[in-house]
């Protein structure tokens, strides 16, 4: 009876506060369908009619700077998991001098906070005349991502047998070939886990891009932001269109995750990934 | 032969680190190597740096702004530290101790799943619930508590709690995921054993548990010390620092002596002390990982 009643509390009190965890959740979904009027009247009831307009009004402002942070974030993606595979098998299956030293150097990076690159690299990608274009985030975003993901696959592919390597090297595969028939099938797991990592800190960064693009290449980040400065109908900002917009923003992760959460959730469980 | 094949494995592996090392010292060295540099430089960003020795550091010590921002820095690393450890351990905890496998699982799965909302979004949110009019003071004002109602981000005496405690209930999925990883990792044996010794419910949390989890709260305390010393995204986006300088913190500083007055150089030397608090302690948890293992 008292085991019942302890059972009870636990559940009780996680629902409590996932009830709390949710509530932005409903404040945003119950303000993006509500009039400009509705929204004057209260911004915590559930609105009386439900006012899809918003989200057309979101979209219509969202829907290039999606379109901008998904190609972003996809380019640097593809380079970042492709050079950090290569790297990362290098150092864990070849031999060559300086192996060590150089597997410290990129290691070392992982002290590097982002903030202390931040001006030097506004400054550079100025000066090469790449401000305005998607490369002035891409082409830090494949460096920034390098240490991280090299430090994870090294990991991995120590682990996969050599004999492996040594019966494809007999029948006479070279690097390349073992590298893109044995290396890559085996390490998409890994590289997938790697890769939500990676997405997950591209798609929130703000501080970039803030200071490297203009209004016709704005990421999410960007035009979240500036919505309330800018989004006005008769001199009134339209609350429920930004609203709606926070939830449009969210959407993308939210189908990511929803096929990659066993993933993600079982990447830091299991303690491959400390950072 | 053999150095041949040798020779031929060396330039093979060469040849795969390429890419990343062209990436490397384009985006990661040669910009690391300028702020390590620019820090002891007039810059303005356009003339050649121009060496001036220890002046930025020397202009630090009598910089109030700087000196207002460390003590905001250090109260929001204070309370950050406490509200990263102790909500998800709870959690952790009544997850933990759930029955059914299922059900841990669906609360898991529960917890974690607000990490699609970008952060951006959860800060401009609050930023908005704070507002005048903004669900906080309308549900004080619901219960009849008007005198209860504040100038959120408005009043500078409040401005950086409201920043620092905004998230309820703060509950972190990557801390909770660690948290729980370490529950778990606890032997059966040594669970049984402590039954036996009449350690069941809470005593069990204080004698068992959280003795059992000191590597996962010291990872999470120097993670969450490095984190909250950088995070400048809260205050430049919902008060820009304001009012006045009330919750401004020192990389903030930074942004804006760099970007909005040009003064590179001072904005490096800033840069650079914060990097070396932080890297000590990224350096003591390195030290304290490795004893653990």
């Amino acid at each position: 009876m008292k085991l019942r009643a302890l059972s009870v509390m636990k559940h009780g009190g996680l629902w409590l506060l996932i009830v709390l965890t949710v509530l932005p959740v409903y404040f945003i979904a119950a303000n993006s369908l509500k009039s400009p009027l509705g929204f004057a009247t209260s911004t915590i009831a559930w609105p009386r009619t439900l006012n899809w307009s918003n989200y057309a009004a979101a979209w219509e402002r969202v829907n290039t700077p999606i379109a901008n942070t998904v190609v972003i974030v996809l380019l640097s993606i593809v380079f970042i998991l492709l050079f950090a595979a290569m790297s990362a098998y290098a150092f864990a299956k070849l031999r060559f001098p300086l192996r060590n030293a150089l597997f410290l150097l990129v290691f070392s990076l992982l002290l590097i906070p982002g903030f202390l690159t931040l001006i030097p690299l506004y400054l550079q990608i100025k000066k090469l005349g790449l401000s305005d274009t998607y490369w002035a985030l891409v082409l830090p975003y494949i460096a920034g991502g390098q240490a991280f993901s090299i430090f994870v696959l090294k990991t991995f592919f120590e682990q996969l047998s050599n004999e492996l390597f040594e019966a494809a090297r007999i029948d006479g595969a070279g690097s390349p070939v073992i590298f893109t028939a044995i290396v890559l099938p085996l390490s998409v797991p890994i590289c997938t886990t790697v890769g939500i990592m990676n997405i997950n800190s591209l798609w929130n960064d703000y501080l970039l891009p803030s200071l490297v693009l203009n209004q016709a290449h704005q990421t999410l980040t960007l035009a979240l932001v500036a919505f309330e400065g800018s989004s006005t109908t008769q001199g009134l900002i339209d609350y429920g269109a930004m609203m709606a917009a926070y939830v449009v923003a969210s959407v993308p992760l939210l189908i990511l995750f929803a096929f990659l959460m066993r993933n993600f959730v079982e990447g830091i469980a299991s303690g491959s990934i400390k950072m | 032969m053999r150095l041949k094949a040798r020779t031929a494995m060396a330039l093979t592996g060469y040849a795969f680190i390429l890419p990343t090392f062209v990436f490397l010292i384009w985006f990661m060295y040669y910009p690391v190597y300028q702020a390590l540099s620019g820090a002891f430089t007039y810059w303005d960003g356009f003339n050649p740096p121009a060496f001036i020795g220890l002046d930025n550091f020397r202009r630090m010590l009598s910089d109030d702004v700087l000196g207002q921002s460390t003590i905001n820095a250090l109260i929001w690393v204070a309370f950050a530290v406490l509200l990263a450890v102790l909500p998800s351990f709870l959690v952790a905890e009544l997850i933990f101790h759930v029955r059914k496998s299922r059900w841990q699982y669906v609360y898991r799965t529960i917890f974690v799943l607000p990490i699609v909302i970008p952060m951006v979004v959860t800060i401009l949110l609050w930023r908005f619930v704070y507002q005048g009019d903004g669900a906080i003071n309308q549900l004080f004002a619901l219960f009849g508590l008007e005198h209860w109602q504040q100038l959120w981000l408005g009043d500078p005496d409040i401005a950086l709690y409201a920043i620092i405690f905004m998230g309820v209930p703060w509950i972190n999925p990557f801390n909770l995921l660690i948290f729980y990883a370490g529950l778990q990792s606890i032997p059966k044996e040594v669970i049984e054993a402590a039954k036996l010794d009449g350690a069941t419910g809470w005593r069990r949390v204080l004698r068992l548990d959280i003795p059992l989890s000191l590597p996962q709260f010291r990872l999470i305390v120097i993670l969450t010390l490095i984190g909250s010393l950088q995070n400048i995204i809260p205050p430049l986006v919902m008060t820009g620092g304001g009012p006045g300088y009330s919750t401004y913190v020192p990389i903030l500083h930074m942004y804006n002596v760099s970007t909005v007055n040009g003064e590179f150089g001072y904005g490096m030397a800033i840069a650079l002390v914060i990097f070396v608090v932080i890297l000590a302690f990224t350096i003591v948890n390195m030290r304290l990982v490795k004893s653990d293992a």
